[in-house]
């Protein structure tokens, strides 16, 4: 438990001190579809489907946990 | 000798011809003279304006679960023992993509389940009437966008044979700093309605169950290469939380119902970051951090290692490990007539898992559009209690 709160700090402590501006012209990497952080949404779908049924501790971020199998 | 009589002619008549003309200019009644044709159109000018709906992209994925392993939930095995989890997946989807004018698009997103051999989890082992189920949704998601501001609007539907879902929810993103910083937030709420069974699989008229969802999150630009989100997402489940048919075994051979708290609030913590390498490829962690009132705790880390093979191929390799603490009333066996809450649910046990994966996408600018996508996608998820899927993924889509 101490170690996830930790880290979760430190994760958001690396976010929030990177508040330094990218400018425009210089975001040609980070448009490249290899850094989205997000899947295209039927293979993020996909995903969902193998956890959410499989994983008791599945769901919750971004999208509602629960639905379908009762087991979730 | 010039004759006088002429110049006063010659006036005469130029007097006549500019009295006739102001005369023309004046008669109110006289028709007006025909404009003239403009050399060119507005058309020419400014374009031709775009229709009001305009098709963005099409897309489809097909996906197929192949699972086995035991649970004790499971009624398709020995008295007392674990049951078969065998079951095979077919999930085929279609995604269309719309704009409406200059700030309004419109998602259409239809998933398809066929699932066969469900009956070691299911009713069938008392009525073989559903070894093979089909459900299908419709999800529909409007968006505004305009400057740094998006507002959707998700309304979708669930249909299968014992078991009826509707969900609707809002989200808002607002992005700052030159769009370096983009800032979202967002509910979900979804509400099934669904059988409810006796122990002896005899249909005990209907149930149902509510989620309300909060999500929070935050995107970050931390340089030219670098990008960060975290994520903070809480659920709360009211109603009947068990599927309805999961079972706990007992010692003497016999079994019954399990039996799950009627309310569940469940906290994620998300963290992703991915970098770009410079030899082209990029790397992508994250860490999730789960803890609900069942008194499972979780954490799942992930791993992607990109890489570009030519400007319309790339490759993807992925490693994700879970672990996760039991609810506090999983069990393998209870005694008979034990009132209190008890699961022999195999995902609700304490357990570890590994997930090892490969995916191949080709982007082609084609004729027919901007680009022709395609990817090949193949995992295989296994855990220590018992389980194993192997998923093979393909998709095709066009992006107009």
């Amino acid at each position: 438990m101490k170690i996830s709160i930790s880290i979760s700090i430190l994760l958001l402590a690396v976010t929030l001190g990177g508040c330094a501006v990218v400018p425009q012209n210089r975001r040609a990497r980070l448009a490249d579809p290899m850094m989205s952080l997000s899947d295209d949404p039927l293979e993020a779908h996909r995903k969902q489907k193998l956890y959410s049924t499989r994983e008791g501790a599945a769901g919750g971020d971004g999208v509602a946990a629960g639905g379908g199998c009762g087991c979730q | 000798m010039i004759d006088p009589a002429r110049p006063r002619l010659a006036l005469a008549l130029l007097a006549a011809v500019l009295l006739a003309r102001t005369a023309a200019a004046e008669d109110p009644a006289a028709p007006a003279p025909a404009p003239r044709a403009p050399l060119f159109t507005d058309a020419d000018i400014l374009a031709k304006p775009p229709p009001l709906f305009r098709l963005d992209s099409v897309a489809v994925r097909y996906t197929r679960f192949d699972q086995s392993g035991t649970g004790y939930q499971s009624r398709a095995g020995k008295p007392g023992g674990p049951g078969s989890e065998e079951m095979r997946v077919d999930q085929p989807q279609l995604e269309v993509v719309i704009k409406q004018g200059a700030h309004l698009t419109h998602r259409v997103w239809i998933p398809v389940d066929v699932v066969t051999a469900a009956s070691p989890d299911a009713i069938d082992v008392v009525s073989t009437s559903s070894r093979r189920n089909e459900a299908a949704s419709v999800d529909w998601t409007a968006t505004y966008a305009k400057d740094h501001t998006t507002a959707s609007i998700r309304n979708g539907h669930h249909e299968e044979e014992n078991y009826r879902s509707w969900n609707t929810g809002l989200a808002l993103t607002q992005a700052f700093a030159e769009d370096n910083t983009v800032v979202s937030a967002g509910m979900n709420v979804v509400l099934d309605w669904f059988d409810r069974y006796l122990l002896s699989g005899t249909n005990d008229g209907h149930n149902a169950r509510s989620s309300l969802n909060f999500n929070a999150g935050l995107t970050q630009l931390l340089s030219p290469t670098t990008i960060a989100h975290v994520d903070y997402g809480y659920t709360q489940q009211e109603g009947q939380l068990s599927n309805g048919w999961n079972i706990v075994p007992t010692p003497q051979g016999a079994f019954q119902l399990e039996k799950l708290p009627g309310e569940r609030g469940r906290h994620a913590f998300v963290g992703r970051i991915a970098q770009h390498l410079p030899w082209n490829g990029a790397v992508h962690g994250s860490y999730r951090f789960y803890v609900d009132t069942f008194g499972i705790v979780a954490h799942t880390f992930e791993v992607e290692l990109h890489q570009r093979l030519a400007a319309f191929a790339r490759i993807r390799f992925n490693y994700r490990y879970h672990t996760q603490t039991g609810a506090d009333f999983f069990r393998t066996s209870i005694a008979l007539g034990d009132p209190g809450f008890a699961t022999a649910d195999s995902d609700l046990a304490p357990l570890h898992a590994h997930t090892i994966g490969f995916k191949g996408t080709f982007d082609f600018p084609v004729k027919l559009a901007r680009t022709l996508h395609a990817d090949l996608a193949v995992e295989r998820y296994f855990r220590s209690n018992d389980l194993r899927v192997s998923v093979y993924s393909c998709g095709l889509g066009l992006l107009f």
